[in-house]
C-alpha cells in the first residue's frame, strides 16, 4: 500500500493498495482497511464488486466504484445497500462509442490502410466494449458480427482471423505478459503500419517504441501530463480520456455521506454516467490536462458535497458531472 | 568381566594415565548440546508467540478493529496452515513439492463448478479433496513408474494443472480486474457464508491437524517416513518401500491441499487465474519458519506447518503495519525484510542439525 500526504482542501488520508490481481487479494486489502478503520473504499479494480459491495456493507463502510460501472446483475442486488453510494464513469454504451469514434477517425480522416489493434485487457468488458467500437469503426466485423453485437463475440478471448476489415489489413494481439508481449508487438511495429490503434494501456507498455519507430499511435487512457508529452513530442495522434482528477465525483458522494447528508437516487446508490473527451493535437490535450489545476477542485467539487446547511439534489449533482464540472 | 580386567589393566600403565574428570566433562557438554538442541526446538515457538504479542500491541496501539483484524489475518493464514500441515509428510521424505499452489488452484476450479452446479458444500469440500488426492498420486505414480525424482515430477505437474485450469476458468469463466474467474453468483453465496467463520474454519484445521498428529507420531507410517527422510538407503536395506511411503505422503498432501482449496472458495467466493499462486512458496517458507530442517527426516514435526504458517502471516502483517505507520512506499520492503528473516531462521534452526551424530 502507498500512502499520499493529506489533500490540503479536505481533512482526509488516502491510501492506495498494491496491485490486486485476484478476487481473494481484494477482499484482504479491504478487511484490512475496514481492521484499520478507514471509511470508504474507493474502487478502481474490478474484481468481485457485489462481494467488496458486501463487505463495505455489513461493516458499515462507505463504498463507491470509480472505474466503470458495475454488471447489471450486481448493480440491481448492491444499489439497495446503505453504504454503497453509487458509481461514477463510462458505461458500456460510452466504451464502445469511445472505440468507435477512433476508428471512424483514423478510417475517414487518416485513411488508414494498415493497422496494428492492441485489444489490452480482453476480456475485460471495458476493453471489449471499447474493441468492438473500433473494429465497427473501421467498418468491419467479427466473426460475422457487426456493431455492438461484436461484444457478444468476443466474451473469452479474440481469434484475430475472425476480424474482417475491407481494404484494411489488421494485425491484432492483447494481454500481458513480459514474455511474449513485447514480441508481438515488435512484430507490428516492424511491419510499420499506418497506425497503432489501442483500446488502453498502449501510452504505458508501448509509447516509447512507437515515438522512436515514428508510428502513429492512438490510446483511451487519462489527459495526464506524460501523455501530453507523447502527442507534443512524440507520436501519440489519437487520444480519448478523462481528466486525471475525474476520480473527483466519487469523492464528492463520499463526502455528502461522511455529512450526514448522502446524495441518493430515491434512496439507493446513484449511477452517473462520465462521458470521454478527444484530443488529436497537442493543443486540445493541454488544454485537459489541468495544467492549471485540477477541473475537480475544491470550488467544483463543494458545489455537489452535500451539507446540513446545503443539501445538493441529485439532478444537480449528475448536471455537474455530465458536464465534467462545468456548470452551463 | 575379564574385559573390564583387562581395560582396567591397560588404564593404569605409566604410558596410558587415565583422566578421572572426563566422564563428567563429557556429561556437562551434552546436558549443555541438549539445552541448547532444546532451546532451538524452542524457538520457533518462542517466537510465534513474541510475534502474536507484537501483533496485538500494534492493534491496540493503532486502535485497529481487533476482532476485524484476527478474522483477516485468519483468513490469510488458515489456507497456508491447512496445505503446509499436509505437505509436512512430503519434506519429510526429504522431497518437495512446487505444484501444491497448482494443485490448489485446480480443485478449487473444480470445486466451484461442482458447487455452482450442486449448490452443496459438502460435495465441493469432498470433490475438492479426491481431486487434489488424485493430483497427488499422479505425481507419486509418476516417479514410481519412471524411477524419477519426486521433485522433477512436480515440476511438470506444475505446469500441467496451471494450464488446464486456466484453460477451464476461461471458458467456464468471465473476465475480472486483468483476469479471469469463475465467481459463485450472489444469490448461492449465502450456502458458502455459512461456512466462512474463523471459528468453523480453526476447528476444521485443529481435527484435520489431530489426525495428521496421530499418523505421523502414532503410527508406524510417520515413523518409516522420518527414517526414510532421515537415511534413504539405509530405510530401503530394512525393507521399506519408498514407494508405498511416498505415494502416502502424498495422499496426506493432498487431503491438505483440497481442504485449503475448499476453504479458498469459501473465503473468496471465486477461483480465477491468480488463484493460489504463491501458495507452494508460502507453505515452503511456513515450514521452515516452523523450525523443521528442509531435508526432513527424524526432526520433522507436524506443529511446524501451524507454527510456521501462522508466524509467517504473522510477520507480514506487523511489517505491512509498522512501515504503513512510517508513510511512503512499502511495498517492496516487506518481501525484503521477510527473506532477510528467512535467512536468519535457516540458519539458527540449521544449527541444530551441524552435529556428526545421528538424531535421536
Amino acid at each position: 500500500m502507498t500512502e499520499l500526504p493529506a489533500p490540503q482542501n479536505y481533512n482526509v488520508k488516502f491510501t492506495y493498495s498494491a496491485t490486486l490481481d485476484s478476487n481473494e487479494a481484494a477482499k484482504t486489502q479491504t478487511e484490512n482497511w475496514i481492521a484499520q478503520n478507514y471509511h470508504a473504499v474507493i474502487d478502481m479494480a474490478n474484481l468481485d464488486r457485489i462481494g467488496i459491495a458486501d463487505l463495505c456493507n455489513k461493516n458499515s463502510v462507505y463504498y463507491v466504484v470509480a472505474s466503470g460501472v458495475m454488471t447489471e446483475v450486481d448493480w440491481n442486488v448492491a444499489k439497495d445497500y446503505k453504504y454503497f453510494l453509487g458509481q461514477v464513469g463510462p458505461n458500456d454504451d460510452a466504451e464502445y462509442n469511445a472505440g468507435l469514434a477512433m476508428g471512424q477517425y483514423y478510417k475517414d480522416t487518416k485513411n488508414v490502410k494498415k493497422v496494428g489493434i492492441y485489444g489490452a485487457f480482453v476480456p475485460n468488458p471495458m476493453h471489449v466494449n471499447r474493441l468492438a467500437g473500433l473494429i465497427t469503426g473501421l467498418g468491419g466485423t467479427y466473426d460475422g458480427a457487426t456493431g455492438a453485437a461484436i461484444a457478444g463475440k468476443i466474451t473469452q478471448s479474440v481469434d484475430s482471423t475472425k476480424i474482417n476489415i475491407p481494404g484494411i489489413t489488421v494485425s491484432y494481439f492483447d494481454g500481458f505478459n513480459p514474455e511474449t508481449t513485447f514480441g508481438q508487438f515488435g512484430a507490428i511495429a516492424a511491419s510499420q503500419p499506418d497506425a497503432f490503434l489501442s483500446v488502453g494501456m498502449a501510452t504505458t507498455f508501448f509509447a516509447g517504441s512507437l515515438n522512436d519507430a515514428n508510428i502513429e499511435y492512438a490510446d483511451i487512457d487519462s489527459f495526464t501530463a506524460d501523455n501530453y508529452g507523447h502527442m507534443n513530442d512524440g507520436k501519440l495522434g489519437y487520444l480519448a480520456g478523462k481528466y486525471a482528477s475525474s476520480v473527483g465525483p466519487v469523492w464528492a458522494l463520499i463526502q455528502s455521506a461522511a455529512n450526514g447528508t448522502p446524495i441518493r437516487d430515491n434512496g439507493k446508490a446513484v449511477s452517473v454516467l462520465q462521458n470521454f473527451a478527444v484530443a488529436k493535437t497537442a493543443a486540445e490535450c493541454n488544454a485537459f490536462t489541468e495544467a492549471e489545476g485540477p477541473v475537480w477542485n475544491k470550488t467544483v467539487l463543494d458545489q455537489i458535497i452535500s451539507t446540513n446547511e446545503k443539501n445538493v439534489s441529485l439532478a444537480s449533482f449528475k448536471t455537474l458531472v455530465e458536464n465534467d464540472g462545468k456548470t452551463a | 568381566m575379564e574385559n573390564v580386567k583387562e581395560n582396567e589393566n591397560i588404564n593404569i600403565t605409566p604410558s596410558a594415565p587415565v583422566e578421572e574428570p572426563a566422564p563428567k566433562k563429557n556429561n556437562n557438554a551434552r546436558k549443555k548440546e541438549l539445552i541448547k538442541r532444546w532451546v532451538i526446538n524452542l524457538l520457533p515457538i518462542a517466537a510465534l508467540g513474541i510475534l502474536f504479542a507484537v501483533y496485538m500491541i500494534l492493534l491496540i496501539v493503532n486502535d485497529y478493529k481487533i476482532s476485524m483484524s484476527l478474522t483477516a489475518f485468519i483468513n490469510q493464514a488458515i489456507i497456508i496452515a491447512f496445505v503446509a500441515t499436509g505437505a509436512i509428510f512430503i519434506f519429510t521424505l526429504g522431497s518437495f513439492d512446487i505444484s501444491l499452489g497448482a494443485s490448489t488452484l485446480f480443485s478449487a476450479t473444480i470445486g466451484v463448478i461442482v458447487y455452482i452446479s450442486t449448490g452443496s458444500v459438502f460435495a465441493m469440500f469432498i470433490v475438492c479433496i479426491l481431486v487434489a488426492v488424485a493430483c497427488s498420486l499422479l505425481n507419486s505414480v509418476i516417479a514410481a513408474v519412471f524411477h524419477l525424482p519426486m521433485f522433477v515430477t512436480t515440476v511438470a505437474m506444475l505446469s500441467v494443472l496451471t494450464a488446464v485450469a486456466s484453460n477451464i476458468i476461461q471458458t467456464e469463466g468471465s473476465a475480472t480486474g486483468t483476469s479471469y474467474a469463475i465467481s459463485v453468483p450472489y444469490a448461492m453465496r449465502a450456502g458458502l457464508e455459512a461456512f466462512n467463520s474463523p471459528i468453523l474454519k480453526l476447528i476444521v484445521l485443529a481435527v484435520f491437524a489431530l489426525i495428521c498428529v496421530f499418523v505421523f507420531e502414532f503410527t508406524k507410517i510417520g515413523r518409516k517416513q522420518k527414517f526414510l527422510g532421515g537415511n534413504p538407503i539405509c530405510a530401503k536395506m530394512s525393507g521399506i518401500s519408498v514407494s508405498i511411503f511416498g505415494i502416502i505422503a502424498f495422499v496426506m498432501a493432498g487431503i491438505g491441499v483440497g481442504l485449503g482449496a475448499g476453504m479458498t472458495i469459501v473465503y473468496a467466493p471465486s477461483v480465477s487465474t491468480t488463484t493460489a499462486g504463491s501458495i507452494g512458496m508460502s507453505v515452503f517458507i511456513a515450514i521452515v519458519f516452523g523450525g523443521m530442517p528442509i531435508s526432513g527426516g527424524a526432526r520433522s514435526r507436524i506443529y511446524a506447518a501451524l507454527v510456521g504458517g501462522t508466524s509467517y502471516i504473522l510477520l507480514q502483517n506487523i511489517l505491512n503495519i509498522l512501515l504503513q505507520s512510517m508513510g511512503g512506499a512499502r511495498d517492496g520492503w516487506v518481501q525484503l525484510i521477510s527473506a532477510i528473516t528467512f535467512l536468519a531462521v535457516v540458519f539458527v534452526t540449521g544449527m541444530n542439525y551441524r552435529t556428526k551424530n545421528l538424531p535421536r
